[in-house]
């Protein structure tokens, strides 16, 4: 039995549809991230499972036990949020302390786990500390410590590194997933940063307009997305109209240029079909390089330096794409206008679903 | 540099308002202070001061006052500051109608709500189509006449008490931090006396100050339901002495003060608790 499930939940306020018919079974220990863009109904969803929100229709359970219509006081479910929460009266202690106080527990036993939480978040010096003498960083996680004191069934955490800086907010995220693994907690983390997404979970839930576009694992959203919209917002990615040549080949014409693919979805396709379909910049190399199934004529239309990576913009046909080479200061870049051909191979030509 | 250009940097015309300020302000309160020593002829003395305070009437009107403007802080408090926290997490759109409501005492006079409290309560309650009564005039009795000026007091402080609470409540994300509480197990009661009321306490204490310092100078209500509160006795006061009301007046300065610097010291001289977010 899942730990998490979420059954056919939906949620509207007035006529506006939020989310619409979501389902997933999280299993134990399982760091799930809902990923997508502003409004796609993933805080929401995060808020149903907290209580903040009551599905209009549909439900939560943890392990088995349905919450639904349970007060968000009554589930055990901690929620780290985008602002800290941090209550500003109250030390970093009192703070990690409140929710077992409220629960009642033995003073000692509180300060006990007060002070595996500080250890826990490597803060223990700071426990008689206010929130306004903490950084970013510092505050959130001892939002995460308050949040994980009450022993939890479920994490969630609503975008809890929006507002660090991008320093801090990568190795908090390591820290985050390394506490999530040692407590061995189920986590649910909500995220518009794929960055982030693809670097912390174990599977990640796309959505797209209230609904569930694409769930898997952060190899499989990556490598293999379902739509045009996953492909699209997860990493960054060439997009092209074709015509189906021939399925059975897996031969697509675009301007007139014939590329192979060998994605499975094409065969169901007939020749003349119109289809979308996409390659990462990644896939693409010079052809002088190694060859691939697809060798195709271009010509350089901008290069742009990004660090360890160099974007060369490529026209095929009359289609632009990038395509994304290691920076090696040994190698000799092409100049804009120079006629040149790449290639990839045919499993990095994927046909989208609509 | 020269004196010329130490001169073009002195920010003269900013001295010369805050020193216009300073003397408009302070002017008065020396003068009041200067008579208020000035009732043995040609020397300075607290003479004014020791006749107003020996006065039993003083210490009972002032106590009745202080009582009054207690009580009707702590009912403030316990009908303002759950209704602000109710409109700002979940009825935002009843806001203006809510800050329309706590202007009308601007609006209305004193003597118009004391009419109206008279006019209502002086009646008894009884039970509908018959003559039992329920409830004896309020006006009839002192319990009865405490209950309508503490609520006519209520009123009057109500713009204060709202818009400090309500400001206080911007000050914090108060939906973010119920949220946080409640995920952590706490019920209404626990959020707003531990951890709403503290993160707002700079701004409640300006409000109970505000109506503090209303109640206890207040005139029209409290002579109207015939009350022995300390406004009327002041103004009784200087009707018939010179040198007493000034003695009472600077008092009533000082403890103003006095509050003024308790809610530094309360606050740190922060005004609001800080990190709310």
């Amino acid at each position: 039995m899942a730990h998490l499930t979420l059954s056919k939940v939906s949620k509207h306020f007035g006529d506006f549809t939020a989310v619409r018919d979501f389902n997933l079974e999280v299993e134990r220990g399982e760091f799930v991230s809902f990923l997508g863009p502003s409004g796609c109904g993933k805080t929401t969803t995060l808020r149903m499972i907290a209580g903040f929100e009551l599905p209009s229709e549909g439900y939560v359970s943890i392990d088995g036990v349905d919450i639904t219509n349970k007060a968000p006081s009554q589930r055990n479910v901690g929620m780290v949020f985008q602002s800290y929460a941090l209550f500003p009266n109250m030390t970093v202690a009192q703070n990690i302390g409140f929710g077992l106080r409220i629960r009642k527990e033995p003073e000692e036993a509180v300060k006990k786990r007060v002070d595996e939480m500080l250890s826990l978040i490597h803060l223990e010096k700071k426990g008689g500390s206010y929130p306004y003498q903490l950084s970013g960083g510092q505050q959130q996680r001892v939002a995460l410590a308050r949040a994980l004191a009450i022993r939890p069934q479920v994490l969630l955490l609503d975008e809890p590194l929006s507002a660090l800086d991008a320093k801090i907010r990568v190795s908090l995220r390591a820290e985050i997933r390394a506490i999530q693994r040692e407590l061995k907690i189920t986590a649910i983390y909500v995220t518009h940063d794929q960055e982030e997404a693809l670097s912390i979970s174990d599977r990640i839930v796309v959505m797209n307009m209230g609904e569930i576009d694409q769930v898997g694992t952060p190899f499989e959203v990556y490598n293999f997305p379902k739509t045009a919209f996953v492909a699209n917002f997860v990493g960054t990615l060439n997009t092209a109209d074709a015509e189906v040549e021939d399925p059975q080949k897996g031969l697509l014409r675009m301007d007139g240029v014939r590329l192979v693919s060998a994605d499975e979805n094409l065969k169901d396709k007939k020749k003349g079909d119109k289809v979308k379909f996409s390659v990462r910049p990644e896939r693409f190399s010079f052809a002088s390089e190694h060859k691939k199934d697809n060798i195709l004529d271009c010509a350089i239309e901008n290069i742009t330096f990004l660090g360890a990576v160099v974007r060369i913009q490529v026209k095929i046909g009359n289609t632009n794409f990038n395509m994304d080479t290691f920076n090696n200061p040994f190698l000799e870049l092409p100049k804009i206008g120079d006629k040149s051909q790449v290639t990839c191979s045919k499993e990095a030509v994927l046909v989208l679903e609509d | 540099m020269n004196l010329a250009s130490r001169l073009r940097r002195f920010p003269f015309w900013s001295y010369l308002w805050f020193a216009l300020g300073v003397l408009y302000f302070v002017t008065p309160l020396f003068a009041t202070l200067e008579f208020s020593l000035s009732m043995q002829r040609d020397t300075l003395s607290f003479k004014a001061y020791e006749r107003a305070f020996s006065d039993p009437k003083f210490a009972q009107t002032f106590g009745y006052s202080v009582f009054l403007a207690v009580m009707t802080i702590l009912f403030s408090v316990v009908l303002i500051v759950p209704t602000a926290y109710w409109i700002r997490l979940r009825l935002p759109e009843a806001r203006r109608i809510v800050e329309f409501i706590t202007l009308l005492p601007f609006v209305i006079p004193a003597i118009i709500l004391v009419f109206g409290l008279i006019r209502v309560y002086s009646s008894p309650l009884n039970v509908p189509f018959t003559q039992i009564t329920l409830i004896e005039p309020l006006t009839n009795f002192k319990f009865g006449t405490n209950v309508l000026i503490i609520g006519g007091y209520m009123v009057l402080g109500l713009p204060y008490m709202y818009r400090s609470v309500d400001t206080g409540m911007r000050t914090v994300d108060v939906r973010t931090l119920t949220e946080a509480a409640q995920s952590l197990g706490a019920n209404w009661y626990v959020i707003i006396v531990r951890v709403i009321l503290p993160n707002i306490r700079a701004a409640l204490l300006s409000g109970a100050l505000l109506t503090f310092a209303i109640v206890v100078g207040e005139v029209v209500l409290a002579s109207f339901l015939g009350v022995q509160a300390f406004g009327p006795y002041l103004f009784l006061l200087g009707q018939h002495r010179a040198y007493e009301p000034a003695a009472l007046s600077f008092t009533t300065f000082l403890l103003t003060w006095a509050a003024m610097g308790i809610i530094q010291l309360v606050t740190g001289g922060q005004g609001q608790v800080s990190g709310a977010h």
